[in-house]
């Protein structure tokens, strides 16, 4: 009978031990709520609806600056999956007091609850809960850093073009969604990207986001610093005060570089910032993007010599990094990415081809009056090459399966630790594999 | 969303009818009849009257923005439609909606700096202790259901002045007439651009200066000229036309052609107007002791 058993070995007792254990420390941070609950405070702010009385968290997912998500099942009626965002309160530790809410973590719930769109993440509710704040998002599968990642190891082999196209069509619809109701994101990267199982691109992560409409201060004042250093726009890294949405399309152009080379275009080193809270100029940041599209110039770039930081574009070497076969710049770049990366020749569909360089050309354009719109980018003919059409499904006709989302209950000390960086459970460390932690601010 | 009135959640979720917002008040009174026996209340119109001119003070003190407590305001007004008034300390909702508010219109303040101010204004209301308003927080995001983005009158009065090509003069005049219409119920009931229309209206045809205010009437006839099924030009039956009228029939042909609820903005200057008769009997003294009476007693400003 032994056969027809479940085995039964020591392992597997241990097993199911810790997975136990680690179960209820997951659950463990969403209890200190509990706790609270013995003792209302007097006249105090008491939540209507329990987190835990709608959803079962069953793992971690990543951490960042803001505090950390979770995935979560819905109960008592709710149904589906969900992914938690819990913001850390401000001094962790000890007994956590009400210290005033973040102006990120206001922005993005006001932010969020305001806006509805395919190509955004879709919010389900806010539940404000014994001095924690949970947002309760539809749960998202994939995101791009993860899909570029599974290209990436443990062999390369390229995203295939017809995704890439969908993706970023996708994107840019997002976008222009948030464009056109005076919203910049300012933090677009590939974390921040998520994919469903059914490969819909939903926009998240609306944390450094704002609206752009008459501001009573210029936008600099408000935040020194913005978007992850990668894929920050030269504008930005030259001090402009007065930024567009024209720095969403530089990062879309960086995303769009990335989806086919699986590898950051400007990887370039953050210069911190010093004890007087001073903002470096960001001169490795500029020297990588310099060496692929060569010095910006005040024919090309009228503007330029008006940028609060522009003597000191005069310390980056103007050095281009790459020139092969009479080429150069980005051009080179381009072709011996596809090249290396392995995306083959015919049939023409399966190469994103002269059209995405012309499209990447033009998101990773210096003059930010000149960068294309989200709505003429939409337009431009990379998206009907070859007479194709684009897939709402980015993984339409796809074989490659992509690993679930790695969600993890190992979170024993859920209530302590602030780890920097953009942590992902399962996934090696950011900060270990050279991501760029997550972007300061002010 | 935020560009867009027809799609925010303003429009969809803090719009009422008359009918509706006023039920809603019954039932929150009804829910706690004794205490609203216990301790009586003025005109609401009165008590924004008041809360308007701490805020005002508060924020002078700070150096804060029209707009940012204009949407205090507004948080106010939201939390009080779902939240007994009675049940709250005042002074702490009115401190916390503006450092919410601040956040939220971009020019935010330190919680610290908002608590201190507070306390100078109103120590026997206000402890100095961040975390009373930073729970308070809490409770006005979890009433308004994290609804913080606020449309304005201002932006289309701003869009207006160049379109009708207004003078100075009655832009400044539209503009305090916008400011004014926070005292009542009106952000909770008409979409912000008729307020616009309304406060141009009022300022062109109540000049303050000249004759005091003219009757609620008088303006309404004037406005419901401007109707379609209205034959008559505005200003008709008061003799040669003045400048000023000549302005108003401007502003009413224009208001004509365009798709502006006339109806709406009819009401809407009635409202306005008898909130300047109200204001009359408005006596902070009154306001401030009867607030007192029920903060003190309940121990809502531990």
């Amino acid at each position: 009978m032994s056969g027809t058993n479940p085995p039964s070995s020591a392992a597997t007792a241990r097993a199911l031990e810790a997975t136990q254990s680690l179960k209820r420390s997951v659950q463990a941070a969403f209890d200190e709520s509990q706790d609270a609950r013995k003792a209302p405070p007097n006249n105090g702010y008491t939540s209507k609806v329990r987190v835990l009385d709608r959803y079962k968290v069953v793992g971690f997912i990543s951490s960042g600056t803001y505090g950390r998500v979770y995935k979560a099942v819905g109960v008592n009626g709710q149904v589906g999956e969900f992914a938690i965002k819990k913001f850390k309160p401000d001094k962790e530790g000890e007994t956590i007091q009400y210290t005033g809410i973040s102006q990120s973590a206001c922005r993005e719930m006001a932010l969020c609850s305001e806006l509805s769109h395919p190509n955004m993440i879709h919010l389900v509710e806010i539940i404000l809960e014994d001095k924690c704040i949970f947002m309760v998002f539809e749960y998202a599968e994939h995101d791009l850093l993860q899909i570029i990642q599974h290209h990436s190891q443990p062999t390369r082999y390229p995203i295939p073009a017809s995704a890439i196209k969908s993706i970023l069509f996708q994107l840019l619809n997002g976008l222009l969604y948030l464009h056109t109701n005076w919203v910049l994101h300012r933090d677009l990267k590939p974390a921040n990207i998520m994919v469903t199982s059914k490969g819909e691109v939903r926009i998240g992560d609306l944390g450094l986001a704002r609206l752009f409409y008459k501001p009573l201060h210029n936008l600099f004042s408000g935040d020194k610093v913005v978007v992850t250093i990668w894929y920050r726009a030269p504008e930005l890294l030259l001090g402009s005060r007065h930024y567009t949405p024209a720095i969403d399309l530089w990062a879309v152009g960086c995303i769009f570089a990335e989806l086919l080379s699986l590898r950051p275009i400007f990887k370039g080193e953050e210069a911190k910032m010093d004890s007087k809270k001073t903002v470096p100029f960001q001169k490795n940041q500029m020297q990588k993007i310099v060496e692929i599209l060569g010095m910006p110039t005040k024919e090309k770039w009228p503007g330029l010599v008006h940028q609060p930081e522009f003597t000191q574009l005069q310390s980056v070497s103007s050095a281009v990094r790459e020139a092969s076969q009479g080429k150069t710049g980005l051009e080179a770049w381009y072709w011996n990415t596809l090249k290396s990366t392995g995306y083959p020749d015919s049939p023409p569909s399966a190469n994103p081809g002269p059209q995405g360089l012309d499209l990447l050309a033009k998101l990773l354009e210096y003059d930010p009056s000149k960068r294309l719109t989200a709505e003429q980018a939409l337009q431009h003919p990379y998206f009907t090459a070859n007479g194709e059409r684009v897939t709402a499904n980015c993984f339409e006709g796809m074989t490659t399966q992509y690993p679930h989302r790695r969600v993890s209950a190992d979170d024993n000390d859920i209530r302590m630790s602030s780890l920097p960086g953009t942590k992902r459970g399962g996934l090696p460390d950011d900060s270990l594999t050279g991501r760029p932690t997550k972007r300061m601010k002010d | 969303m935020a560009a867009n009135f027809w799609a925010s959640t303003q429009r969809l979720h803090w719009q009422f009818s008359r009918e509706t917002l006023s039920d809603v008040r019954q039932q929150l009174e009804d829910e706690d009849r004794n205490l609203v026996q216990q301790y009586p209340l003025p005109d609401r119109r009165l008590l924004s009257i008041f809360f308007n001119q701490q805020l005002g003070k508060l924020g002078k003190k700070m150096n804060i923005r029209q707009q940012a407590l204009a949407t205090a305001q507004v948080y106010m007004r939201r939390f009080y439609s779902k939240v007994e008034i009675r049940r709250t300390n005042p002074y702490l909702v009115l401190a916390t909606a503006l450092y919410l508010a601040c956040k939220m219109e971009e020019c935010p303040q330190h919680i610290r700096v908002v608590v201190s101010e507070a306390r100078q204004q109103w120590p026997e209301f206000i402890i100095s202790d961040v975390s009373k308003l930073g729970e308070c927080e809490f409770y006005l995001i979890s009433e308004m259901n994290s609804q913080l983005i606020i449309h304005h009158p201002y932006r289309t009065l701003q869009e207006f002045q160049g379109t009708l090509n207004m003078a100075q003069d009655d832009v400044s005049l539209a503009w305090s007439i916008v400011n004014d219409h926070y005292l009542t119920d009106l952000p909770l009931l008409v979409p912000p651009h008729v307020i616009a229309v309304t406060a141009m209206f009022l300022a062109l045809t109540l000049k303050p200066t000249q004759t005091g205010l003219q009757s609620a009437a008088t303006s309404a006839a004037a406005l419901s000229s401007a109707s379609p099924t209205s034959k008559e030009p505005a200003g008709t039956s008061q003799g040669p036309p003045s400048t000023q009228q000549k302005k108003v029939q401007h502003l009413v042909s224009w208001l004509a052609e365009g798709e502006v609820d006339i109806t709406a903005c009819i009401e809407c200057s009635q409202e306005i107007i008898s909130l300047y008769d109200v204001w009359e009997q408005y006596n902070e003294k009154t306001c401030k002791e009867q607030i007192a009476r029920f903060v003190k007693a309940r121990g809502l400003d531990k």
